[in-house]
């Protein structure tokens, strides 16, 4: 791999990440394959909050019931779709069918009789999310518009953004590129929730929707900064394009990884001692921010010369 | 000439730099007033009150549901039976009824909204926060109490009310076949309060607005000497005879209570004219335990990141890394201080400091364009945004928040590195850093521009836990583009200097060996 690096006049190394787009891009492809896959074969665990329902978060003291006791006691409940998942500190998580506040009274009796018995055993609900199905729905597609508002105004800002850059690539250019790099980041990290939601169980609420705005505004803002040295260099530059689009790569790859580094050091400080409901939105920052970073160095500017080179042939051609 | 000139730079950047530290000495006190005075409490004890430091005021946060525990409750109101133009008006009156049940609660500062979806579904929002028992105040605002008066129900003869009225509680069963309704409700009633009859026995005066003056008018026009009824919650409270038709808009029912369940049915009549039923579609409950856990583990997290971020930074940066962790700090102060409930009067002049700031070093590196207007549109849209309010914390707020830490080195990052090319180019020190500010400025812009504009979005977006989100992120890159351009500009312009020259090595920069 040698042929990877090679020193320019300043003796800086420079990484020839252009000429080996073909490497980056197949990896790409492959990722976004399987996300697919996972999307289409899995689907998104939606939680309470899309899908509407109970969640109950509750902690025993001096005590830990088995599940199937929970199960047990709550059997003759009013209560549909009952699931019962331990976490850490002897707390439980429940999850269940939409239910009245009696029954919801009902099943906290219930839950409590176990410790009954029990020498100084207690009882608490730390938490209770009760979520009807039309605010579910209606979050669903609040969600959906604001989406697409992002996109819309992304997409705005880019082609104004490069409105000045016109040789050799048309500004509208950059911004179609900006939005391949953002499509796949979007899509591989839906992909990686579908899996973890099939494997361990992590579903999607509210949080994780601003998770993929966010990831969504990072990932454009990190290729634009790319984008934008491309832009100065470009009238400077001697070289072709090819060269020059590596050379403004590697001039802004420091930058990319270190600023993308220091924002996933925060994240995983929040994976570490941030709690339950918190974790999952980090994971979900973490893996945008990651394939966000990967795709403004390997995915957007390689788009920008193929697409470059096929005009040229075509060009050559007629 | 020149040198003169020169001095006077540095004078300036000196009375700069002065306004930086006050400023952060500022939020220093805002955001940490507690360990202050812990701290002169300890200085004061330990030098026999020698030393004794002003104490300041511990000013709280604004904690969000999730952090300080309590309970959101999201009504949907069936406004089926009201007519379309009447339905804002109804909903605003429930609104108030619910406040008022909410506030008989003790709930301190219950926030009560009305929220009308976008199928034109209208729902009632409570907030209630430190709420102990979230069963009792469902309870509580879910009783609707509706007030209707009754008409006798001519299909049946007026033999058997007799017989029923004199069996008692059997014309609770009946009471719904016996009579039929009016348009007269709960609705019409303006007010209601309790008072003596001539004799002495307590009575409840119940006065109508203009619209139920006029139907009360015609129902008793239509039954003189027959009995109406006065029904709450479905059961008959009372059921006069009238004697005359009654004009003004004024009744009385009077009969067998005594002075407290006067009372209670007043209170009831007046809280219970709720217009329109209400059914509870989502409930979001935290106990107290663990919104203090929450706040201790984000506690924690935000610690350790402002850490691994600062150790990254000075590894990978030297010098101009150490400057950038103590803006890195400027900037955690500040925002710390943002989320406490900081009076007005102190928190302007703060946000004016930091515009004159900006405005200042705008103009020294000569990189006015229109961009900056966007800048400053984005600055007062903060202060809109926070004079409105103040910002809440919650969980979402948090994670924001943290991430903000590590978002607010990139603009660091990115002059750091142009200032690193420029003396790979051979200029000297202190040119390279005022070449490497200027030229990272169009990506700073550029690249934070896009973050905004997905914060603005997630701002509006409607729930509250991404709002909260949405808002800590675009403060908190509002601010770190202060305290990058800004702060850690000046104690770059005042500590890189030409002392650097054989000393590179501070700069991250390998000499470049003569050839």
């Amino acid at each position: 791999m040698n042929l990877n690096i090679t020193k320019d006049k300043n003796n800086n190394m420079t990484y020839r990440i252009i000429q080996k787009r073909n490497i980056f891009l197949t990896i790409s492809g492959i990722l976004i394959a399987i996300s697919i896959t996972a999307l289409f074969t899995w689907g998104l665990n939606f939680g309470v909050d899309f899908t509407g329902g109970s969640f109950l978060e509750a902690e025993y003291v001096n005590y830990q019931p088995s599940i199937t006791e929970i199960q047990n006691v709550l059997q003759d409940t009013e209560i549909k779709g009952l699931t019962v998942q331990p976490t850490t500190d002897n707390t439980f998580i429940l999850r269940f069918k939409e239910v009245s506040e009696d029954t919801h009274q009902e099943v906290l009796t219930k839950l409590s009789s176990l410790t009954s018995g029990q020498e100084e055993a207690t009882f608490k609900e730390l938490r209770f999310d009760f979520v009807g199905p039309s605010i579910g729905q209606e979050l669903k597609s609040k969600s959906f518009n604001a989406s697409i508002i992002v996109l819309i105004m992304i997409i705005l800002y880019i082609s104004l953004a490069f409105k000045r850059v016109s040789r050799p690539i048309a500004s509208w250019k950059y911004g179609v590129a900006a939005i391949i790099a953002l499509t796949h980041d979007v899509l591989i990290t839906l992909g990686a929730f579908a899996a973890m939601g099939h494997f361990y169980n992590i579903e999607i609420n509210t949080p994780f929707i601003a998770a993929i705005l966010t990831v969504l505004g990072y990932s454009v803002s990190d290729t634009i900064i790319v984008f934008d040295r491309i832009r100065e260099t470009l009238p400077k530059s001697n070289d072709d394009f090819e060269n020059t689009v590596n050379n403004s790569i590697n001039q802004t790859i420091s930058r990319s990884i270190n600023t993308s580094f220091s924002a996933m050091l925060a994240l995983l400080a929040i994976m570490f001692f941030g709690g339950s409901t918190i974790k999952d939105f980090a994971l979900a920052l973490l893996i945008g921010i990651f394939i966000g970073t990967y795709s403004s160095i390997f995915v957007a500017s390689p788009v920008l010369v193929i697409w470059n080179n096929r005009m040229h042939k075509a060009a050559k051609k007629s | 000439m020149k040198k003169i000139s020169k001095l006077s730079f540095k004078a300036k950047t000196r009375w700069i730099l002065g306004l930086i530290i006050l400023f952060a000495l500022s939020v220093a006190l805002l955001a940490g007033g507690n360990y202050y005075n812990q701290f002169s409490r300890f200085l004061a004890s330990k030098t026999n009150n020698v030393i004794v430091l002003p104490v300041v005021k511990e000013l709280p946060f604004n904690l969000g549901l999730d952090l300080q525990g309590g309970s959101q409750l999201v009504y949907e109101a069936d406004v089926t039976n009201i007519p379309e133009a009447d339905r804002a008006g109804a909903m605003e009156s429930a609104r108030d009824v619910i406040e008022r049940r909410v506030n008989t609660f003790g709930v301190s500062e219950p926030i009560v909204q009305v929220n009308k979806g976008g199928n034109g579904e209208y729902r009632i929002i409570a907030e209630l926060a430190g709420v102990k028992d979230v069963k009792e105040a469902i309870k509580l605002i879910g009783e609707t109490p509706i007030l209707e008066f009754k008409e006798q129900n001519n299909e049946i003869s007026a033999a058997e009310i007799q017989a029923a009225d004199a069996g008692g509680a059997e014309i609770n069963l009946d009471a719904n076949s016996l009579w039929k309704n009016t348009e007269l409700t709960g609705k019409y009633l303006k007010r209601v309060v309790m008072e003596f009859a001539p004799d002495g026995t307590p009575e409840v005066s119940l006065e109508f607005n203009a619209e139920g003056a006029q139907m009360f008018e015609d129902i008793t026009a239509r039954n003189i000497g027959s009995p109406v009824a006065i029904f709450l919650d479905g059961y008959p409270i009372s059921v006069p005879t009238v004697n005359e038709k009654i004009t003004g808009g004024k009744a009385v029912i009077s009969g067998q209570f005594n002075i407290d369940e006067a009372k209670l049915l007043v209170k009831r009549l007046n809280s219970g004219a709720l217009p329109v039923p209400i059914s509870l579609v989502s409930q979001k409950t935290v106990e107290a335990s663990l919104g203090t856990k929450s706040i201790n583990n984000s506690l924690q997290a935000g610690l350790l990141g402002l850490l691994l971020v600062s150790i990254f930074m000075i590894i990978m940066y030297r010098l101009p890394g150490v400057l950038s962790v103590i803006s890195l700090f400027i900037y955690g102060l500040t925002m710390i201080a943002i989320f406490k409930a900081i009076p007005v009067a102190i928190a302007l002049p703060l946000i004016f400091v930091m515009i004159a700031l900006i405005f200042y070093t705008f103009n020294e590196i000569k990189i006015f364009d229109s961009s900056l207007a966007l800048l400053f549109a984005v600055i007062g849209i903060l202060i809109f945004f926070y004079a409105l309010k103040p910002v809440t914390l919650s969980l979402s707020g948090i994670a924001g928040l943290i991430l903000s830490i590590g978002m607010a080195v990139d603009a660091n990052i990115l002059i750091f590195a142009r200032t690193k090319e420029e003396l790979k180019q051979g200029k000297s020190v202190s040119q390279s850093v005022a070449d490497g500010f200027k030229r990272a400025w169009p990506s700073i812009r550029d690249g934070n521009i896009s973050s905004l504009i997905t914060c603005l979005i997630l701002m509006f977006f409607g729930t509250s836990s991404v709002q909260g989100f949405g808002t800590t992120l675009f403060i908190g890159i509002s601010v770190s583009l202060f305290s990058a351009i800004v702060v850690t500009r000046i104690l770059s312009v005042l500590v890189l200097g030409e002392w650097l020259e054989k000393r590179k090595w501070l700069l991250g920069v390998k000499k470049i060996k003569a050839e």
